[in-house]
């Protein structure tokens, strides 16, 4: 290995043109994000040189030879050997050698990422088809959203430099947790807790005071796609593929200010509040609010509408029939569609179940609907700025964040 | 007429009484050719489901807003064929059917295609005539297992056309279980009855090795051909009435509600992973194992010399077989404890000990030798070049460190097209090239087969070499859409596909040309030394004209010139002590006759 020398020193290199193209090339330029980046790289890194050198060896040699040793019609191939045990022991011992070392630094390398240390920060993650919940110590369950893989996608925050504890847990079938710049990744089981950590290392956003808007910091942005995202990796149906998250890494005090906001939701209106839990609880995957068809019916002019149920039945689209489906969603399912959501019962306070409903009312084309929809919206929101100035104490920034 | 001088595809009388004579054979040879038709069928229908995976691939979905205002969505290739699909009085999304195109591509691959590919058609067609033998140990059991093929087969495709099957190959619980249960009933069932055609070929192969080698011919004078057969019948036997048993278990839990697997049930998914791993790992070696043997058949005939480490190469067979049953759970490396991942990854290292020796003695066969550049070597050493890196990407993949981040990537589905694909797909071209004329008396057009084999050879490249970048940049399997910077990849990765599609068309267009037009084909065109050399092209309908004797090894080079053969070709570099020119003399025919 004393020849790769110049090779891993030249590549070490951060200002390094080529060490950049280089792992541009591999990992679309995420090292180091994470205390456990470098070992899984390294180990990676060690495999893919021992592996090149055998590829090249092998290669050369059988080209070489099938050059060399063409048929000439008329002669034979001389005598030659047609075992040799030295060589053979040789080229059996040597590989299995390097093979016992592979093994080893992987799993010297594993070992730690299973167990979390004790003062790691636990985050409880809940999957479902098809989406992803993180539920943090305060409570916060983010609400904002971006478009990943052309669906509105969570955008979730974590600290730099502080061990993060996730607990995950499945609602329905298995999926898989993957932060590839962070290379972890754990099943999530519907049967019980699974668990990784990491430790970030890289902040990739910041909060901008004059935009009042989360950025990309100048050295994480490389192109369409800056900083870190999770992402699904076991198939779990029809809209796996959309299945990400966005993972911003933050400073310890911008992660305090994202969590703050993130808690407090009593500042949104509740249409404005609905339509942010639509895409951010992952509604959107199932439900369009533009009229097209997806798994479950669209929300657009749903409001007052009669269905008929699979298995018999019909009722009106009101408040109780929506209460119904987000807590149990298998007791009326609409003609047409399959049962296939999974119940939310105790993941949204009364208010954001409320906010919902209307969100909803709010999408029909009876204008009577949603007049009394937006009426009774501004007038929640008037009570609410009441109670909080009778106690004499403001939101802050609440209403803040965003893209 | 006797049997001894009729070939084997001569016709019986009129049309019908010769269709009724493929109907009804009991004929090995006949039923090898029926299962070829059959396999490269089911290869012709896998690769389009893969060609529209493809083409869904080239770009992302992406929705914009055009400038009149107007929402679109852009990058869905297979949209025209979801507004179509009507089911249950509404189309399907583009999603849902990507998610069955991927499925049925990889199901129709495995079950239809892959694993009866080599053995149940090549490995029917040569293996008794390797051994010197009439038939296979069981030929009704044959023709049996035949059938039961075609009835599961058909059950696949019914399941594709009926509703469509969407939980990927492995059909992994508690999805699978959820999930559009009519038409997945109908592939489980469907691959449970394949299971018991590719165990009563395993059993008529192990039985036929044993039993009806030409007398006289020890273990070790075998083919290399018939040792990666004979471990691959052990591996079948073995392993497929685990995956019989597992997949009813899910037929059975849906239908009883019995609780095994599901959790809303009280089962456990994991359970089932181990189940199907418990055999699908092992059926991975029943793919690849049969590849290696015809590797070193290529290697050995066209090199003209004897293949180095012959007991090296069949011990290897047996050795990959006997530890394929014990490394399944390095598929679960992401769901299971610690400890169990650490037994799995070191008992998986194992596995690439016997596979380093095997690369190691074909490169080391083609030293000193007499190569002959034609279609079948140059498919050997696109095999040694492709199987090699599918061999190496496999250590990334044991050691837990780094699978952690490449599992379930693309990385995982580069390596096991590099495997599958380059390994025994490359292989089984370039043994049907080998082979061909012998099996229909017809040469093909050697041009045309190379230049379908360099388009193949660079296709298959460019297609799945980027798709290790997309693994390690983190894409995942199964994904019918994704992030917009991971687009020239797979765009790149997709015209590999065309060009990989257009070479494998114009092998196909060789050999139709070569059944109309072909020039007939020598007995011996290679200078091989197995038996199928010594007999006429195609066979006979007893295979020889007389029983063969053993006079020579396998891979006697040296000392023998190849029956059918002129000596001023083939000279041999050391003639045997007694003999001037080699003991089995210019024809097949002039040992001693036992009958």
């Amino acid at each position: 290995m004393m020849l790769l020398e110049p090779i891993s020193t030249l590549l070490a290199t951060t200002s390094n043109p080529i060490k950049r193209a280089w792992d541009h090339l591999w990992f679309y330029g995420n090292t180091d994000a994470s205390n456990f980046a470098a070992g899984s790289d390294a180990v990676f890194f060690f495999i893919f040189w021992v592996s090149a050198f055998f590829f090249v060896l092998l290669m050369v040699l059988m080209v070489i030879f099938a050059i060399k040793y063409r048929r000439v019609p008329g002669k034979s191939a001389p005598v030659s050997a047609s075992h040799n045990t030295p060589l053979e022991i040789f080229w059996s011992v040597v590989p299995t050698i390097l093979l016992a070392v592979m093994f080893f630094w992987g799993l010297i390398e594993y070992l730690p990422t299973r167990v979390a240390p004790g003062d790691a920060e636990e985050i409880q993650v809940v999957a479902s088809q098809w989406r992803w919940d993180w539920v943090y110590d305060n409570g916060a369950s983010p609400l904002n959203t971006e478009v990943i893989a052309n669906m509105e996608s969570p955008i979730f925050a974590l600290p730099v430099n502080k061990p993060v504890k996730f607990v995950l847990s499945s609602l329905d079938v298995i999926h898989s947790f993957y932060i590839p710049g962070f290379r972890i990744k754990r099943d999530v089981m519907p049967n019980m807790y699974t668990q990784l950590w990491a430790e970030p290392t890289q902040v990739s956003h910041s909060w901008n005071e004059d935009t009042e808007e989360w950025q990309v910091v100048p050295e994480m942005a490389r192109g369409d796609f800056d900083g870190f995202y999770l992402a699904c990796t076991e198939y779990c149906g029809d809209q796996h593929s959309q299945m990400w998250g966005r993972v911003m890494v933050l400073s310890q005090g911008d992660y305090e200010r994202w969590k703050t906001q993130q808690a407090d939701t009593s500042g949104i209106p509740l249409v404005q509040l609905g339509g942010d839990l639509h895409k951010a609880k992952g509604c959107v995957a199932c439900h369009s609010v533009d009229g097209s068809r997806g798994t479950g019916p669209t929300w657009q002019g749903i409001w007052g509408k009669t269905h008929t149920y699979v298995g018999g039945g019909s009722g009106i689209v009101d408040e109780n029939y929506i209460r119904e489906s987000i807590l149990e969603p298998a007791a009326n399912i609409v003609e047409g569609y399959p049962n296939q959501m999974v119940s939310y019962q105790g993941q949204l306070t009364d208010r954001e179940l409320y906010a919902i409903v209307k969100y909803i009312q709010s999408l029909s084309d009876n204008a009577e609907d949603v007049a009394a929809a937006e009426a009774e919206s501004e007038a929640e929101m008037a009570a609410k700025q009441e109670a909080a100035e009778s106690e004499g104490g403001a939101d802050g920034d609440a209403a803040g964040g965003g893209e | 007429m006797s049997h001894h001088d009729v070939s084997y595809l001569e016709p019986k009388g009129s049309f019908w009484q010769t269709v009724w004579s493929w109907v009804y054979t009991i004929d090995h040879k006949k039923i090898g050719v029926m299962y070829l038709t059959a396999v490269l069928l089911a290869f012709l229908l896998g690769g389009l489901f893969a060609l529209a995976v493809r083409a869904e691939l080239f770009t992302p979905y992406q929705t914009i807003v055009t400038e009149t205002g107007e929402t679109i969505t852009k990058g869905e290739a297979l949209r025209f064929i979801a507004d179509r699909w009507v089911e249950n009085g509404s189309t399907l999304t583009v999603n849902n059917v990507y998610n069955r195109f991927f499925t049925a591509h990889g199901a129709i691959m495995v079950f239809l295609f892959i694993i009866p590919a080599v053995p149940a058609a090549l490995g029917n067609f040569f293996l008794p005539i390797m051994l010197g033998a009439k038939d296979v140990a069981f030929p009704r059991l044959n023709l049996m297992s035949w059938y039961i093929y075609v009835f599961g087969s058909l059950l696949a495709v019914y399941s594709l056309v009926n509703g469509g099957v969407e939980t990927g190959w492995t059909f992994y619980t508690p999805y699978s279980t959820t999930t559009n249960w009519g038409s997945t009933t109908a592939m489980l069932l469907s691959a449970f009855i394949l299971g018991f055609s590719s165990i009563f070929t395993g059993m008529n192969f192990i039985a036929t090795v044993h039993k009806l080698r030409v007398p006289g011919m020890g273990w070790f004078d075998m083919p290399l051909f018939v040792w990666a057969i004979y471990a691959t019948a052990i591996i079948q036997v073995l392993a497929t009435p685990v995956l019989g048993i597992t997949l009813l278990m899910l037929v059975f839990e849906r239908t009883f509600q019995i609780g095994i697997f599901d959790p809303a049930l009280g089962g456990d998914p994991v359970l089932y992973q181990h189940f199907f791993w418990f055999y699908s790992h092992p059926a991975v070696y029943i793919m690849i194992l049969p590849g290696f043997g015809i590797a070193s058949e290529l290697l050995a005939v066209h090199c003209h010399k004897k293949i180095f480490g012959y007991r090296a190469i069949a011990f290897s067979s047996i050795a990959i077989a006997a530890i394929s049953f014990i490394v399944w759970a390095h598929h679960m490396f992401t769901a299971q404890s610690v400890a169990l991942n650490a037994i799995f990854s070191a008992l998986t290292f194992l596995v690439a000990i016997p596979t380093a020796i095997k690369v190691f003695n074909w490169i080391a066969t083609m030293y000193k030798a007499s190569i002959s550049i034609n279609t079948p070597m140059m498919y050997a050493m696109y095999f040694l070049f492709c199987f090699t890196i599918g061999g190496l990407t496999g250590p990334p993949l044991a050691t837990l460190a780094s699978d952690i981040h490449l599992h379930d990537t693309y990385f995982v589905v580069a390596h096991f097209h590099y495997v599958m694909m380059g390994g025994t797909v490359l292989a089984f071209i370039g043994g049907l090239h080998h082979w061909w004329p012998k099996m229909f008396g017809k040469m093909y057009w050697e041009p045309g087969a190379q230049l379908a084999g360099i388009l193949v050879f660079v296709g298959f490249n460019v297609t799945f070499f980027t798709q290790f970048f997309l693994g390690t940049r983190g894409m995942p399997r199964r994904y019918a859409t994704y992030i917009e910077e991971l687009t020239t990849l797979h765009q790149i990765s997709t015209i590999g596909s065309w060009i990989l599609a257009l070479g494998l068309f114009l092998h196909l267009f060789v050999f139709i040309h070569s059944l109309a037009a072909g020039k007939p084909a020598p007995k011996n065109p290679w200078g091989g030394l197995t038996f199928e050399w010594e007999t006429e092209s195609p066979p006979v309908e007893h295979n020889f004209p007389h029983e063969p004797v053993i006079v020579h090894g396998p891979y006697d080079y040296e000392s023998v010139v190849p029956p059918h053969c002129d000596p001023a070709e083939y000279p041999v570099a050391r003639p045997p002590a007694g003999g001037a020119n080699g003991t089995n003399g210019t024809n097949g025919t002039n040992g001693t006759h036992h009958a």
